[in-house]
């Protein structure tokens, strides 16, 4: 960035400098107050320097609502990024990630967020604590699940998975009652109900867990060491209303076909505390056309003998 | 339509040209698929002719109406964030030409799928198309997806329309069944039509 930039445009408010060839984003950038919306595509950044040391102290910090890294050679999402608290819209398609940092949550004024076609493998739950996230996309990638967390993005109005290599969703999908859109054509989605599956017995302290939050067993953050208290947070509750339980890891799974939006029927993975739980239809899955499709193939309870290996997991 | 004795060589030098010189030909009985094609693929897109109709969406491409043709076409603009794509669609029985105005994008056809349409479609062909140029497809052709494969630029196409039409079946790649859908415009003659 040419030196002086400050100086000469203290006002400025949008900054372009997509396909210039920059290799990295100096100070310059620090003294610009006004400055909320910076795009750079199209540009050699990705290494040391890309953004400038400082950030969290300068004023960009908390103007800057968009920012366009798409097109460039980012092989991590860089850390001084996340230090842009005001940050409304994130691009970084087209680059070179292989992951997404948990510290994303950070950004929690986030809308907007494009991270397609790079290489990531997995999505972190923390990705879920971003409240006003409306427009995620996630497509041309290389991920395999989806985590259930994700379902706790309340705004989100447009889900884009297409091309990547999933399997099958998670059914809390189905609490997104906002989503409007939402691509998953070029995944491999399996196509036929899988009713063989595996069951991990749980441990002792799964056991101990269970036993702690159906019985409702009160304890303080004083009582336990810090990781078991943190390990009760983990709780799911078995979708299952006549259950009532909670599990931690070990669960039986199983695939069920759901009609979504009225267009899709999609593989979701159930998750139950137990082989002799079963789990009910969800309400999306109770219309009238879906119901009988799915019901021919999804029987009740799954003997627990049952040990021939699921395809997913 | 139908392949009339002689077709004219046109050269549109300008948006307003181009739907001029569609008018006079949709004006016939009988118009020629090449001659339109011919003629949209001779307009140079000149970005300032068409800025006004180009109003993107975040969330999906955007349908927006240039010219209502008389009723004998649908001239209008479409506009695709990165990323976005169109399911597999049918045209209706009518005559579709998409001409591309900024960017790319990719076309994948794929056959009809069988009556029974257990099974995955089957992908005949795919391309993509450069500035300037002008695709054309009809039923008897078959099926089609369109995408903005991009990460960083957006796309921008023109589309005839001829007869035009509100509905069209979409169709789920993984089974062939197909979805009736009623299309709507973003914006028409340049303003944003509200919901």
């Amino acid at each position: 960035l040419p030196a002086g930039l400050s100086q000469w445009f203290p006002a400025l408010e949008v900054l372009d400098v997509s396909g210039t060839g920059l290799t990295e984003m100096g100070t310059e950038l620090l003294s610009l107050p006004c400055l909320h919306t910076l795009l750079a595509k199209n540009n050699r950044l990705g290494g040391p320097g890309s953004l400038p040391k400082g950030l969290e102290q300068a004023p960009l910090a908390r103007s800057l609502r968009v920012l366009n890294l798409s097109g460039n050679r980012f092989s991590e999402v860089p850390p001084a990024l996340l230090q842009l608290r005001g940050l409304r819209s994130l691009s970084l398609g087209g680059n070179r990630l292989h992951g997404i940092p948990p510290d994303i949550q950070e950004l929690h004024s986030l809308e907007f967020l494009y991270l397609g076609g790079n290489f990531i493998t997995s999505i972190p739950p923390e990705l879920a604590k971003l409240p006003s996230l409306r427009y995620l996309v996630l497509c041309d990638n290389k991920i395999q699940s989806i985590p259930p967390q994700l379902a706790q993005l309340h705004s989100l109005r447009s889900l884009s998975l297409h091309n990547n290599l999933l399997t099958y969703l998670p059914r809390e999908i189905l609490n997104l009652v906002h989503l409007d859109e939402l691509s998953l054509r070029g995944n491999p989605l399996v196509v036929r109900f899988v009713r063989d599956l595996t069951y991990n017995p749980p441990s002792l302290q799964e056991l101990a867990g269970r036993t702690i939050k159906t019985r409702n067993v009160p304890y303080a953050p004083s009582d336990l060491p810090e990781s078991l208290v943190r390990y009760l947070s983990l709780a799911s509750n078995c979708p299952n209303p006549k259950c009532g339980g909670v599990y931690f890891d070990s669960c039986v799974r199983q695939i069920k076909f759901v009609d979504f939006c009225g267009k899709y029927r999609l593989p979701l993975m159930h998750y139950l505390c137990s082989p002799e739980c079963s789990s009910p239809y969800s309400s999306a899955s109770q219309s009238s056309t879906s119901q009988s499709e799915s019901d021919s193939e999804d029987e009740a309870s799954v003997a627990a003998h049952r040990m021939q290996k699921v395809l997913l997991g | 339509m139908e392949q009339p004795v002689q077709t004219e060589t046109w050269k549109a030098r300008s948006l307003e040209e181009l739907i001029r010189i569609l008018h006079q030909i949709f004006a016939e009985d009988k118009v020629s698929v090449d001659e339109v094609q011919a003629l949209m693929e001779s307009y140079e897109s000149n970005p300032e002719e068409w800025l006004q109709y180009a109003k993107f969406d975040q969330y999906r491409y955007t349908r927006n109406l240039v010219d209502n043709g008389n009723g004998k076409f649908n001239l209008m603009i479409l506009c695709w964030g990165e990323g976005h794509g169109s399911s597999i669609h049918d045209h209706t029985d009518s005559h579709c030409f998409m001409k591309i105005l900024q960017g790319n994008l990719k076309e994948t056809l794929f056959e009809w799928p069988e009556k029974k349409g257990n099974g995955e479609m089957t992908k005949k062909s795919e391309r993509v198309l450069r500035e300037n140029q002008c695709a054309y497809i009809n039923d008897s052709i078959g099926l089609h997806r369109v995408e903005n494969i991009s990460h960083t630029e957006p796309a921008v196409s023109l589309h005839l329309y001829s007869p035009p039409f509100n509905t069209c079946n979409t169709f789920d790649q993984r089974t062939g069944h197909k979805h009736k859908v009623t299309m709507t415009f973003y914006s028409q003659f340049g303003e944003r039509t509200v919901c």
